[in-house]
Formats: C-alpha cells, structure tokens, sequence
C-alpha cells in the first residue's frame, strides 16, 4: 500500500482566509489568548513567528487579525479538506489536527502513473487556495513524517523513499521527549542509525513501545487505520474575523461556499430543493433561514439569487461572525425527459421553478397558492387552496356535472343590503354539515342588483339574506 | 377647400387619417367575435398592457376574458391572478373547462411587491396571462410595467376603477366595462393602439347564470315570510 499524506501547515489561517474579501496579516492564537500558535506569511513578514506573545505581535502590527483556535472549529476544518478529497481517492483516515491520509497505492492505475495523482491532488488544492506540504511513503508513519518534513517528493521507489527516512533527524521524527533524549544519548542522530540497530536489543534498552513505533515506521508491524466515511450531508461554514454587518458583505464568501455546494452536488449526481443557512451572532440567538426552490436546482447562480432575494427582504438583526449552510435533503437528479427534439418542453419547466422560486423567496411560501375543487355540498368547503406545484398531468375536461356556481366567491358572506331588481332562479337549497358542526341550511338565488351586479344570493335560515358571489 | 389646404395637401405636409396603413401587432383573439372585429380582427394584444375599467365586480368581466384562460391553460402556460379582489371560485373554474393546474392565485402586502412580481412574471416564458387587480397605480407605475409587458409577449389585464378612464394611460388597449340591460356587457374601448378608438359593442353574458333557459317566473319564494333585507 502506498501512502499519501497531506500536512496543512496553517489550515485555520487559509479556512479563515478564504472567506476574506481583504488580505491582511493574520494569526492564530490559542484558547488562553496568550500566544500566537498560526502565523500567516503576511504576519510572518513583519516578523511574528510561532509561540511569540500576543501583546509583542500586536505591538510589531498593529492592525493584525486574530483568531482564536477552537478544537472542534480545527476537527470541522479538517473534515472539510477529506470530503473533497474523497472525491480523488476512496481510503482517507483523518489525523487530526492538521493531516490527512490517503491511500494511492490503488489510484495509480486509475490516473495513470504517480504523477498523475500528485497533480490531481496539487491542483485540488490550488483551486482551494490551501497550503499543504506532501508526501509518499510505504506506511502511514512514513508518508507522515515525510510531509512534515517538507521533504515529500513524487516517487514511489522504496529506497529512495527510505533514503529520505533515513536521513531524517531524530527530532523530526516525532519520538516523545524521554524516548529522543535516551536515543541521544546513545549517540544517535539520525533515523536510519536507529533503524540500523537490531529489534530485541532496542525493545530491552529503550521500550517495546518505541520498537513498535520504528517497527511501524518501517511497516515491519500492521498499522491499521480505519477508512474515514463522508457524511450524507452537506455542510460548509465561513468563519469571520471582523464582523460582518451588512447582507452585501455575506455575499463574498457565499458565492465560493454554493460553488462548492455546487462541485458537491455534481458529484454526487443529485439536487437539492432546500437549503438551510445559519448566521451566527456575537450575543443573540442564531438567524436561520430556509431557502426553499421549487424543484430540484444544484446551479450555484441560482442559489446565489435567491439567497439574494431573501436576504434583500430580511436585513441583519445583528453583526454576523460566522456562516453556516447546511443541506440535508437530497433528490435524484432527473433525467430531462426526452419528449421533444429540441428539448422545449424542459426549459419551459425550468423557467417556470425559476419564477416560483423568485416568487416565493421574496414574497414568502404562503403568497401563491393554486386551486382546486373539492367534493362538499357548501360553497365554502367546496374548494381549496394549496401550495404552489408543478403538474403536467392532461388537462381537466369540462366537469359539466357541476352545478352552475359564480366565478367569483366572496371571502365570507355579505350581507344584503338592498333589494334586487331582478330575480333570475331559485331557490336552490344548500344543507348539509351537521357532520362536523360547521352546520349550513341554506337557500340560494341569482338575482341582478341595482348596479348591474349579477349576484349569488342566500337567505339563511336564522339570519337573513347574504350575497355569497358575484357571476364575474 | 382653401388655396392655403390644397398646398399643404400637396406637399404631403398633413398627415391624412383615412389612408393609415394599418399596423400589425401580435395579439390573442378574445374569443367574442363582436369585440374582435372591433378591435381591428385582433384581440387582446400581446406584449403591451391591457386595461378594463369597471366599477363593481359581477358584470362579466371574468366571462370577458375566459376563452382566453380557457386556451392559455391548454397550452400549458400559467394563469397568474394577481391580489384578485375576491377568491375565483375553483368549482365553477373547473365546470368551464379552465386547467386549474396551471392557475396561480398571489398575493401581496405592499405595492412595491406588486410591481416586482407582475413584472417578473411579464417577463417569464411560462406565463400565458397576467390578470392583476392593482390598487391605485401613478402614471408612472403604469409605464413601467408596460415596459416590462413589452419585455415579454404575454397578456396582461389590469382591472382597474372605472374613474380612471380620464386619466391618461400607457397601455395598448383600454376597455371600458359597464352592465347592459339584458344581463350583457357593454364594451366600449376607450383606446386602442394603430386606429381610432370610440367603438362601442355589447357581448351577451346572459350564459353565465344560465339565464337563458331560465324565466323569472320560476323563481319560488323560500318557506320562510317576510320581505328581503
């Protein structure tokens, strides 16, 4: 099995990065606030390094950014980088907090020789603005200490690859304190003069522990890992170093997080119709909002404009610092149907989501509705209103059973306040309901008013008279 | 005539109305023969606003404009029914044959949304009809939709208050609507584009509470006395 390793030197830093219109000089400081533990290259220039004070790299930049590193911001992070991966290679193991693990041993065929791989992998994560340094061993171990070294080259031939072992200094090679301290004590300095050294006398001088590890390193001993599976859910966030306080100033980072929805959705072959976006606050509760399509859409731009839309009709209620987008539900990618030549009929559908989905995303869900006839004998239950689908079943014919009723019902009933001119029919006696107590006993008329008006006139049993509609 | 008229006939200086070539427009027939011939064989015009002025719902305005509901569902393109000022009530929808599938009823709260919506449905290809019942509109709202009207080639009827016919208007085609005698629908258009406005017609609209078959003396007093009020 041969082994790649993806060491991210500042991965924190380059997520943060990301999301940031402005490039400015950036660090990472750790829980306590006392100490720089990232420093990007902008920081580094003007000499912050590792481990230095917060107060002295204030002090050297004054308009520095900071964040603060968080143990499950750092695992997220990471999680991320292994899910576009996953799209290159099919065995990834997570090594938290800042490496990844892929086997290529079984891509090289696939891609077409070990060059092949490294420029997918290089190009992956150029595309993503990520620095990861690379390296190739035979053993997890030795594919990790290779890239952490820096000294990762693109080949798979053993000696060489041991050569570059073998040369590494002994603290390179991650040896804890005690056990480096002992090594060098024996006058050991490099990992090939302790590979040199035979099995038994090693585990009695030093502990069977270290043997096991070097047994490891040279893959004398199994190291099983177990393969990282992605989850079934899409989940990107964009973390901010300054507040954001305007909706124009999430659209940046929302553009490159639907990009990647979109890249996601592809490769999975699927679409999505719903998309959840969270906007973290300083000290109020979280904004959620459901950005919902009318049918299955994976394109980004249109993501992007409902987003938009929303967005323009909910203004912030407080300053954002972080960005979430979420999306769980999944459908099938439909296969256009292939009913005409030309594909009409396929754009005509897809126009017709565009324009719901505008709709609905700035007047909200409830404003558009469709009709339909429902069987009950009283004109208020005799219809309903339901939300917005697409159907392309045949059309209706002519339901000539029904009895003649107005094009146009009242809301609820009016009450008559003048006498008709003309009465035309009636009456036709509406009763029904005491199934459900919503009781009706009713008498219906047509009559024309004084304006003109042909109307839909009832008398109630108890009440009086009522117009109920209007032959529109 | 003047010797002064005779030269500016000659000349080509006077711009003589009964030699107007007509114009062409694409427009959507409305289903009424009467109105049809007198809206120069067209119909309701496509890309360009419509206007029906009336003063009470119930005249059959709806009846007006049902044929093309009728044709426009069948196609396959959308009905949008924009803040109708009573629900249509989808059983009598269906009797007469319209495909309630592709009839979406909106709604909305302020007049900015209105104008937002009705013109991004103009500007769709999936809409066959926009009927929208505006609440007050300035000229200059009115423009602007024709212009997005004219960004599509779909129909669009504003139903409008029957006191606006003195205001000046944009749209292509104004229709004044008032109840005839006979349970009819008096049309008179008030402006059409490319000739003379000042037709006048009367569509029968007695079919539509089936009138026709139906004298009054038919009706029957309910069982209960007294007068009505």
């Amino acid at each position: 099995m041969l082994w790649l390793y993806l060491h991210f030197p500042h991965l924190v830093l380059d997520h943060i990065r990301r999301s940031r219109e402005d490039q400015g000089a950036l660090v990472v400081v750790e829980g306590s606030g006392q100490k720089v533990i990232q420093a990007c290259p902008d920081a580094r220039e003007q000499g912050i390094h590792r481990g230095m004070r917060l107060k002295t790299a204030i002090s050297l930049a004054p308009d520095l950014g900071m964040v603060r590193a968080d143990e499950t911001q750092e695992a997220r992070i990471l999680e991320d980088q292994a899910r576009w991966l996953y799209r290159y290679a099919a065995h990834i193991v997570l090594v938290p907090p800042d490496g990844l693990l892929a086997e290529i041993g079984s891509l090289q065929k696939l891609y077409g020789g070990l060059p092949a791989v490294w420029q997918t992998v290089e190009q992956g994560l150029n595309e993503r603005r990520l620095n990861a340094w690379i390296g190739i061993g035979y053993t997890p171990l030795a594919a990790r200490l290779i890239a952490r070294a820096g000294k990762g080259e693109c080949t798979a031939d053993k000696g060489h690859i041991l050569r570059a072992l073998s040369q590494m200094p002994l603290l390179a090679a991650e040896f804890n304190q005690k056990a480096c301290t002992r090594l060098q004590r024996l006058g050991l300095n490099t990992l090939g003069e302790v590979f040199a050294l035979p099995a038994s006398e090693l585990a009695r001088r030093l502990s069977p522990e270290l043997l096991a590890y070097i047994q490891k390193i040279q893959g004398a001993r199994p190291d099983p890992r177990a393969p990282w599976q992605p989850p079934h859910s899409f989940r990107q966030q964009a973390d901010f170093v300054q507040e954001i306080e305007h909706t124009q100033g999430l659209l940046f980072p929302l553009q490159r997080m639907l990009a990647e929805l979109e890249e996601d959705l592809c490769w999975r072959q699927q679409d999505t119709d719903s998309l959840r976006l969270v906007l973290r606050h300083r000290h109020s509760e979280p904004t959620r909002l459901q950005i919902r399509t009318s049918g299955p859409e994976h394109r980004a731009d249109n993501f992007l404009n409902l987003i938009r839309l929303r967005l323009e009709q909910h203004s912030l209620s407080a300053p954002v610092i972080s960005m979430a987008l979420v999306v769980k539900r999944f459908l099938s990618r439909e296969a256009p149907s292939g009913q005409d030549l030309l594909g009409e009929t396929r754009d005509l559908n897809e126009a017709w989501h565009t324009l719901v989905s505008r709709l609905q995303a700035r007047l909200g869900d409830q404003a558009l509705r469709q009709l339909s006839p429902q069987a009950d004998h009283r004109p208020e239950r005799a219809w309903s209103a339901s939300e917005v689908l697409r159907k392309t079943g045949t059309p209706l014919v002519p339901a000539t059973e029904l009895p003649r009723r107005p094009l146009w019902l009242l809301n609820g009933p009016q009450p008559l306040t003048e006498a008709p001119v003309t009465w035309f029919s009636g009456p036709e006696r509406i009763s029904g309901g005491w199934w459900d107590g919503q009781r009706v006993h009713r008498d219906y008329y047509i009559a024309q008013l004084n304006s003109g008006q042909l109307a839909w006139v009832f008398r109630d049993a108890r009440e009086g008279w009522f117009v109920h509609g209007w032959f529109g | 005539m003047s010797e002064l008229l005779n030269t500016l006939m000659q000349d080509a200086r006077v711009w003589q109305g009964h030699r107007h070539t007509q114009t062409t427009q694409p427009a959507e027939p409305t289903g009424y023969q009467v109105l049809d011939n007198q809206l120069g064989g067209l119909g309701w015009p496509r890309g360009a606003l419509s206007e029906c002025l009336l003063d009470a719902p119930g005249i059959g305005e709806l009846h007006l404009l049902l044929p093309l509901i009728q044709r426009v569902g069948g196609e396959g393109k959308s009905v949008f029914w924009l803040n109708p000022p009573h629900t249509p009530y989808a059983p009598a929808l269906a009797r007469e044959g319209v495909n309630l599938d592709q009839v979406v009823l909106i709604h909305t709260e302020d007049e900015a949304d209105f104008l937002w919506t009705l013109e991004n449905c103009l500007r769709s290809p999936v809409t066959g009809l926009v009927m929208a019942w505006p609440g007050k509109l300035a000229a200059r709202e009115v423009r602007r939709l024709q212009l997005a009207a004219e960004a599509g080639s779909n129909v669009c009827v504003l139903f409008r208050e029957r006191h606006y016919a003195e205001q000046n208007s944009p749209a292509a085609l104004r229709l004044e609507l008032e109840p005839g005698d006979q349970q009819d629908l008096k049309v008179k258009v008030l402006k059409r584009r490319g000739s003379w406005p000042g037709q006048c017609c009367s569509l029968a609209m007695a079919q539509r509470a089936d009138l026709a078959f139906r004298e009054t003396t038919r009706v029957v007093r309910g069982p209960w006395s007294g007068s009505t009020g």
